[in-house]
């Protein structure tokens, strides 16, 4: 037993420096900000949610992406990605994929709410929650302990398993930033919407799981609502989204710097 | 006396190879209606499980309280129904119909989350108290979910089935048999799920 108590630590630690061997000094080259990736939900053969009207959530989170990345490009010296710019299916672990290999500094999901009730109404950002095991959680608290940019740390010959675990989490290193990103956002829909604010909430989204940065989902309005629907389909509505989240990423921005 | 003795000698060599053949006949007779016997017994056994099942259901049938958890029309929450249903034999079967009745609906003019195509395939309870449901690919298909009503599609079968059932903890979810990754493109279905009771109205 005596033994084991020993080596345990002694191979984590061994663990710890092989993996981290290659990766510089923490925070030593934070990189700045550089690109913004956007994320139109759905889209292809997946429509989301639709509205009485017929309106689709996939054509209105791809309007609204449009008119997002035309803010950004035109007030911010970034450079936006999108992880669709038509009408096209992209699985869930694309998108992620996405943002991570343009080294996303931020990403930001766009969708249209839909509910079981008609009543249902307003919008709301969401980041993600961990729902983790015991497993998980002890995983976690090392990264957490240990990670402030997971992107550099994830050295390219780790093995593949142990890969696909570091970015199946990689968000979780994020949470706290995330966090802050939907509050700001949340709270320029809530003053230029006219929606009713349903605040930031947290829920096991699989789109926000893989990626290496500060996370969050918007849900505009609710597309199942028919009051929100027309509204979602006005162009003088997704202009107040897309400007809504411009100045919410802008106050991020500032705050961070 | 020594022809007697002959003639004597012969009638009980017949007379052995006769025995012998009598005994092996009876070995034979019993080697076979042992076989058969075992059979018999077996056969028995098969008729005896199913005259008990019939027995039992002539009983007044043995039931429990399940709560379900249903959307009501003015809020975002989950609101609680009691509902009975025939109890045993054992929580599995429990959990598949209390699930049965979530998507069969509400009883009080509340809606259910789940499409009411959807059928429960199979529910399975491990030890370590993981519920495994299995539902059927109605679930995802041809249903148009937004975040919310995809997360309340979830929490109602998680809730229900921790609420209910002491054994589960968490719970996995299989579509038709399979893993999934979303029912629509929201909620990550490749994790086991903790019950949210946060989602619940009080």
């Amino acid at each position: 037993m005596r033994f084991f108590r020993i080596v345990r630590p002694a191979a984590a630690a061994l663990a710890a420096v092989l993996l981290f061997a290659a990766a510089p000094p923490a925070r030593a080259q934070e990189p700045a900000l550089r690109t913004v990736v956007i994320d139109p939900g759905h889209g292809g053969l997946e429509s989301g949610a639709k509205g009485r009207f017929g309106n689709l959530e996939k054509d209105i989170t791809l309007a609204v992406s449009l008119k997002l990345k035309a803010l950004i490009e035109k007030g911010m010296d970034f450079e936006v990605v999108l992880t669709r710019d038509r009408d096209v299916d992209v699985s869930i672990e694309n998108r992620s994929a996405i943002a991570n290999n343009h080294k996303a500094s931020l990403f930001i999901s766009v969708h249209a709410n839909g509910a079981v009730q008609k009543k249902a109404a307003g919008s709301e950002t969401f980041f993600l929650s961990l729902n983790a095991t015991d497993e998980e959680t002890r995983r976690l608290a090392y990264l957490e302990n240990n990670s402030s940019d997971l992107q550099s740390r994830i050295d390219p010959s780790t093995d593949d398993d142990l890969m696909m675990i570091l970015w199946d989490m990689a968000q979780n290193a994020y949470i706290k930033e995330s966090s802050r990103l939907a509050e700001l956002v949340q709270g320029e829909l809530d003053a230029m919407l006219g929606t009713r604010n349903r605040g930031i909430k947290q829920a096991p989204f699989k789109v926000l799981t893989g990626v290496a940065c500060p996370a969050v989902l918007v849900e505009t309005a609710f597309i199942s609502n028919p009051d929100e629907e027309q509204k979602l389909a006005s162009d003088d509505f997704q202009n107040k989204v897309a400007e809504a989240v411009y100045r919410g990423l802008a106050r991020y921005l500032r705050k961070g710097e | 006396m020594a022809a007697k003795k002959r003639k004597k000698g012969g009638i009980s060599r017949s007379a052995l190879v006769l025995t012998f053949l009598i005994l092996a006949l009876a070995v034979l007779v019993i080697i076979f209606f042992n076989g058969q016997g075992g059979e018999k017994v077996k056969r028995g056994a098969e008729a005896v499980a199913p005259k008990a099942r019939t027995e039992a259901k002539a009983k007044p049938v043995e039931t429990r309280a399940v709560t379900l958890f249903f959307v009501a029309d003015d809020d975002d929450l989950l609101h609680k129904e009691t509902r009975t249903i025939p109890a045993g034999p054992n929580e599995a079967d429990e959990a598949e119909r209390a699930l049965a009745e979530l998507i069969r609906g509400s009883e009080e003019g509340l809606s259910s989350p789940l499409p009411a195509r959807t059928r429960v395939r199979q529910v399975f309870i491990a030890k370590d108290g993981v519920a495994t449901v299995d539902l059927s690919r109605d679930v995802a298909e041809n249903f148009a979910y937004g975040s919310t009503s995809e997360l309340a599609a979830v929490y109602a079968v998680v809730n229900t089935l921790v609420y209910n059932f002491k054994p589960v903890k968490k719970v996995v979810f299989l579509v038709e048999g399979a893993e999934r990754e979303t029912l629509g493109g929201h909620v990550d279905l490749t994790r086991a799920f903790f019950p949210d009771y946060s989602l619940v109205a009080r």
